[in-house]
């Protein structure tokens, strides 16, 4: 790999960034985050490296923004995006980055509008240009599909370069859902904060609230009460289950095998059903605040969870069996969208994308927080990273995450609830949680109550990138499918 | 082995909600509920200081101070149920309806709800009942909504509410809609695609905006990012409030726009 571009550009903590991001895969760090903030006291703008170091755990490194920043892309790829957002939100250039079009703000935004720091009343409406990467060549057709897609789903953009049925490059264009959230978070009271996070994916609402809980009582150096951090932990892997269970539905679905996807649409609705009944909301909405949760879990409520949980995983293992037992299934699964193991590894890919590509990761055992420390549970992993792949690590886990909640729900023990957050300090911190796509990352910085910075690292934003190197080489006709083996928030990317 | 299956899908319970027990129902879309004879001018002041959006207001009219509760704005987050005269709602009929009708006013001098004016029956949803008869197609549009309520709408689909028993489906393309489902607050750079694709939809149509987002930007309303709620960019003929409203609710609204005779059943 080539060393920094332009030797007199650098700056020391970019060349140690660079440094740990090097090396052979074991032993060279993981990017995790990279995002700005402003220094309001000293007046400057702040880059923020977030590392997940072989051996020594997460290391922030920080760096002042003097108009322009060293690219880290060139050393490792899976910063392309951040340093891209960092120049829209930011204004900054970036140097020596091999891409750096416009990311977050479509040709509607003013190109010299950045909204972190620049005024955002009444940001006119522009016509700025786009460029799309070409493919040049005899019989090279291009394919562009979306915003507005065919179904219930997400707006965004690929653009595929064909020749026939095969695939020679994508390109996508997202952040149309982009809603200017870290925006948002500035200046929200601490307390309301949770409130705009469960709004960045809603299909993970409770564990972006809990990553954002988390960081704010890390940041305040606070813990939640051990009964709390068991409610959350029982939210969190049920919250897992439905999504494995939709997303297993979803890819039998995407086959036009609808008896499991009519199964698991109805298993999906026993727990969430469930979930009105024990603790009041579908998605465990307004459940996580700072210092704790709003709701206990009655012995009552504790023991319907129970039965529901139980009959959920055993009926949707005997259905997943079925499913991937036919050879339909199979050869439409197998060998579909694979994901080199190096590709995913160079993209610092994250969660069950990761874990059917043979990277071992979870957060819940590499990280452990709340009630996860000291617990021992399985991790399923495996190294095909191909279609089926991701949709047998969906399956395994399934039934260990209704393993985690069996357990926990034998421990819930009457005690309080919820810690008081202090409400008079300056505050810095994070804290990141497996959610059911993967490693999800809050860094939040405030004081007085108020946030004036608050930086998601979503694990869509970082596996959107790895899509494209799954679909090439593949026909066209199997995208949706790879798509969904991804099944990434575009929201949860676009923010 | 998928004989089993299909012979045990044969004999297993049916799961389907009649529709009578589903109209009206809001339970787990965390919906407040004012019960106006426990409310003081103390409480209706607390309450608008928790609410996080604007969604519980003091307004000024003909000399009184009301409580204003814009189901709209409503994220259901709960903090104003923690108050006496506020609980979780288990019904709630405001889906599918004008936007003057999502909001409510309450007086706590007199303790007594305020009448609002009623609805003006949409023209197009009587054109498309009198062309279509039972049947209904839906194109589901995200302008920029968290995936939450895509999450509800995709579950109407499922053997507990099972939309199609209606003659109502999901679209793949606005040309062949009668009704657009709009999510979300639209965002800037969803705003154009918003556009082409109402105007896609052939006459007569109707657009419903779902959600909180939808019908006044919710928890996104001041983004700089955001354009506005969906009836700042297209025409909106009724409201789905909720964050996210549950299937129960979605089928309400869209059952209500319709105005479709739904008689209760045995």
């Amino acid at each position: 790999m080539d060393p920094m571009p332009g030797e007199n550009a650098t700056t020391p903590t970019v060349v140690e960034v660079a440094r740990l991001l090097q090396g052979p895969p074991e032993n060279r760090a993981r990017l995790v985050s990279l995002f700005g903030s402003i220094d309001s006291s000293l007046k400057r703008t702040m880059v923020h490296y977030i590392l997940d170091v072989p051996g020594a755990g997460y290391r922030v490194l920080e760096d002042m923004m003097n108009g322009s920043v060293p690219s880290i892309t060139p050393v490792s790829p899976a910063a392309a995006w951040y340093e891209r957002e960092l120049k829209d939100q930011y204004g900054v250039e970036l140097f020596g980055h091999p891409d750096p079009r416009s990311l977050l703000l479509h040709e509607n935004w003013p190109g010299n509008c950045h909204p972190m720091v620049d005024s955002t009343q009444a940001v006119p409406w522009a016509d700025e240009h786009y460029e799309f990467l070409q493919v040049e060549g005899d019989g090279v057709c291009e394919v562009a599909v979306g915003p507005v897609h065919a179904g219930i789903i997400e707006p965004g953009h690929f653009r595929f370069s064909v020749v026939g049925d095969n695939v020679l490059f994508l390109e996508l264009r997202h952040f149309y859902t982009h809603k200017g959230t870290e925006r948002l978070f500035q200046g929200t009271p601490v307390s309301s904060g949770q409130m705009l996070a469960e709004s960045v994916s809603g299909d993970n609402c409770f564990a972006h609230a809990v990553a954002y809980c988390q960081a704010i009582e890390e940041a305040h150096a606070v813990t939640a009460p051990p009964l709390a951090q068991l409610v959350r932990l029982i939210g969190l892997e049920l919250e897992r289950m439905v999504a494995h269970i939709a997303d297993v539905g979803a890819l039998s679905g995407d086959i036009a095998f609808m008896l499991p996807a009519a199964y698991c649409s109805r298993i999906k609705e026993d727990l969430l059903q469930t979930s009105v009944r024990v603790i009041g909301s579908r998605f465990w909405r307004g459940i996580a605040v700072p210092g704790g949760v709003t709701r206990d879990i009655s012995p009552s409520a504790a023991e319907m969870l129970r039965e529901a949980v139980m009959q959920a995983s055993g009926e949707f293992a005997k259905m997943a069996a079925i499913m991937l037992d036919r050879p339909s299934v199979q050869s439409r699964f197998e060998a579909a969208g694979v994901l080199h193991h190096s590709v995913a590894g160079d993209l610092a890919v994250v969660g069950p994308v990761a874990r059917a590509s043979g990277i071992d990761a979870d957060i819940r055992r590499d990280h452990p927080y709340g009630a996860y420390r000291g617990l021992n549970f399985e991790i399923p992993s495996l190294h095909y990273g191909d279609v089926l792949a991701r949709t047998r690590v969906r399956i395994d886990e399934v039934a260990c995450s209704a393993q985690l909640i069996l357990d926990a729900l034998t421990q819930l023990q009457a005690g309080p609830i919820r810690t008081e957050v202090p409400q008079d300090v300056a505050f810095e911190g994070f804290s990141a949680i497996e959610s059911p796509r993967g490693e999800l990352l809050y860094w939040v910085k405030g004081e007085a109550g108020m946030l004036t910075r608050c930086h998601i690292k979503s694990p869509s934003f970082q596996n959107w990138p790895a899509l494209p190197h799954a679909v090439v080489g593949n026909v066209i006709a199997d995208f949706p499918l790879i798509n969904k083996s991804f099944n990434l928030s575009y929201s949860g990317c676009d923010r | 082995m998928i004989l089993d299956v299909i012979q045990r899908s044969l004999q297993s319970p049916n799961r389907l909600v009649p529709v009578e027990s589903l109209l009206g129902r809001a339970d787990g879309g965390r919906m407040p509920h004012v019960d106006v004879s426990l409310l003081t001018a103390e409480m209706a002041e607390t309450a608008c200081r928790l609410c996080p959006t604007s969604a519980l207001s003091l307004v000024h009219r003909e000399e009184k101070e009301l409580l204003c509760l814009d189901y709209g704005q409503c994220i259901g987050c709960g903090r104003c149920a923690e108050l006496k005269a506020f609980s979780i709602a288990e019904r709630l009929t405001c889906c599918g309806v004008s936007k003057q009708r999502l909001v409510q006013y309450f007086d706590p001098e007199r303790a007594t709800e305020v009448e609002t004016e009623l609805d003006i029956p949409k023209a197009a949803g009587r054109e498309i009942l009198s062309l279509m008869g039972r049947a209904l197609n839906i194109r589901q549009l995200d302008a920029g909504s968290c995936n939450g309520c895509e999450a509800e709408i995709t579950a109407l689909t499922n053997p507990y509410y099972d939309l199609e028993r209606f003659g109502i489906h999901f679209v793949a393309s606005p040309k062949h809609a009668d009704l657009l489902l709009v999510t979300g607050s639209v965002t800037r750079n969803m705003a154009v695609a918003v556009k082409q694709t109402y105007e896609a939809v052939p006459a007569p149509k109707l657009v419903v905006a779902v959600g909180a987002c939808g019908c006044s930007g919710g928890i996104f309303a001041t983004s700089p990012a955001v354009a506005g709620p969906v009836d700042k960019v297209i025409p909106v003929d009724a409201y789905i409030p909720g964050c996210p409203p549950t299937p129960a609710m979605l089928l309400t609204g869209i059952l209500e726009v319709l105005r479709r005779p739904t008689k209760p059943g045995k």
